[in-house]
């Protein structure tokens, strides 16, 4: 467990100096805790429910990421995140649930690797991006597209898509206020 | 869509942000600067300024309200990260107002009977009570502008604890105006500016602290 703990860390922080893959090992590490805890409380979300959920807390995790002091320890810092976003979540859906944060300590994740769920919340609030971002999102997401070949699907500098990525997952943020509350 | 699929895009978007203290000095610093300006064109400064920061008695009222301002800023920062809320210490807080009262029984002490309502009333409390609060809105408004960033896990809190920074701040502001020589009048009236602000800020805090 401690070892797991200097993991995530690490990983964020090389994350946070611009190591692009050690983000990704970090959110895949987030991921399965986050479903587990989900599938746990809110079984009757359904999983493709409980999966909107993990994604919301994945963008808020993301969108959030200059919020944690690389002095403190980062798992009471994911742990905060999810409980807000987990309770808002289900808020939003007309449910309350209660999450001690001591809960979190006890969540038996779900299996590591690839999840199959579709979840359906995250695809329509891209469908609401304008056509570019939402052309950028699919192909880096869905498509696995670097930002070169995006760039030149696009006819955009690679800088410009970066830009445009960057602002397009900040607006699935503001839409998912609007549209799920 | 499969979350790995948005973890890829998450992942993609390297970017970094600013930090949050470097972004709340940015704003913070202007918006002292445009107060204390447009004080000193509106209603002056006092005249014996450079005496009163030699007058311990009075020198307090910096020290009260920059401190005050000062540890809110600091408890400002941590309670914009999500798990502020279990790490924040409020006790220098505390420890502020502690010493504003001791300032104010010290002085209700030290001053005849006869003085007291003279020297607690004053000559200024509304230009006192209305001055503060109009200080306070760009101070307030850079720090909740920065904030907004953050991650509160309490937004009502955070919002009080903003007001409390812009207001004291401003309070500070303020006192290179302020004339009357009482901790009698600056405790008792300087508080009564600051609460409001800072219920003011509670309320707005748990309206757009929310993410």
């Amino acid at each position: 467990m401690a070892e797991q703990m200097d993991d995530w860390g690490q990983l964020l922080a090389a994350a946070n100096a611009g190591d692009a893959q050690a983000y990704a090992r970090f959110l895949q590490a987030v991921a399965p805790m986050l479903r587990g805890l989900v599938r746990a409380r809110g079984g009757s979300l359904g999983e493709a429910g409980c999966e909107d959920v993990v994604q919301e807390v994945m963008l808020a995790i993301h969108l959030k990421r200059h919020t944690w002091d690389q002095a403190a320890p980062v798992r009471p810092w994911v742990y905060a995140i999810a409980r807000y976003k987990v309770v808002d979540a289900f808020r939003s859906r007309g449910r309350r649930i209660d999450l001690p944060i001591e809960d979190f300590v006890d969540v038996l994740p779900a299996a590591p690797g690839r999840d199959p769920t579709e979840a359906a919340d995250m695809a329509k609030m891209i469908g609401m991006l304008d056509s570019r971002s939402e052309m950028i999102v699919r192909k880096i997401g869905l498509e696995g597209a670097s930002m070169a070949e995006t760039g030149a699907a696009l006819k955009m500098s690679e800088g410009a898509v970066r830009v445009a990525l960057h602002r397009a997952l900040k607006t699935l943020a503001i839409l998912r206020e609007r549209h799920i509350e | 869509m499969k979350t790995d699929d948005l973890i890829r895009a998450l992942a993609a978007d390297t970017l970094p942000e600013a930090g949050l203290s470097g972004r709340l000095w940015s704003v913070l610093v202007p918006a002292l600067a445009v107060a204390l300006t447009a004080l000193w064109l509106m209603l002056g400064v006092r005249p014996d300024l450079a005496q009163a920061f030699g007058n311990p008695v009075s020198l307090m009222r910096w020290v009260l309200t920059g401190g005050l301002a000062l540890v809110s800023v600091r408890a400002a920062l941590v309670l914009a990260r999500p798990e502020g809320s279990r790490v924040v210490r409020l006790w220098p807080l505390a420890a502020v107002a502690g010493a504003a009262l001791a300032m104010l029984i010290w002085a209700f002490v030290t001053t005849p009977a006869e003085g007291r309502q003279m020297a607690t009333v004053g000559k200024t409390i509304w230009t006192c009570l209305v001055a503060i609060p109009v200080l306070s809105v760009l101070p307030v408004g850079a720090l909740f502008w920065a904030l907004r960033r953050g991650a509160t896990s309490v937004p009502a809190l955070s919002g009080a604890v903003i007001g409390l920074a812009g207001s004291g701040a401003a309070a500070a502001v303020y006192a290179t105006y302020c004339i009357e020589k009482s901790p009698l009048f600056y405790v008792t009236w300087y508080s009564l500016a600051i609460m409001i602000v800072t219920i003011a800020s509670a309320a707005i805090g748990a309206r757009i602290l929310r993410w």
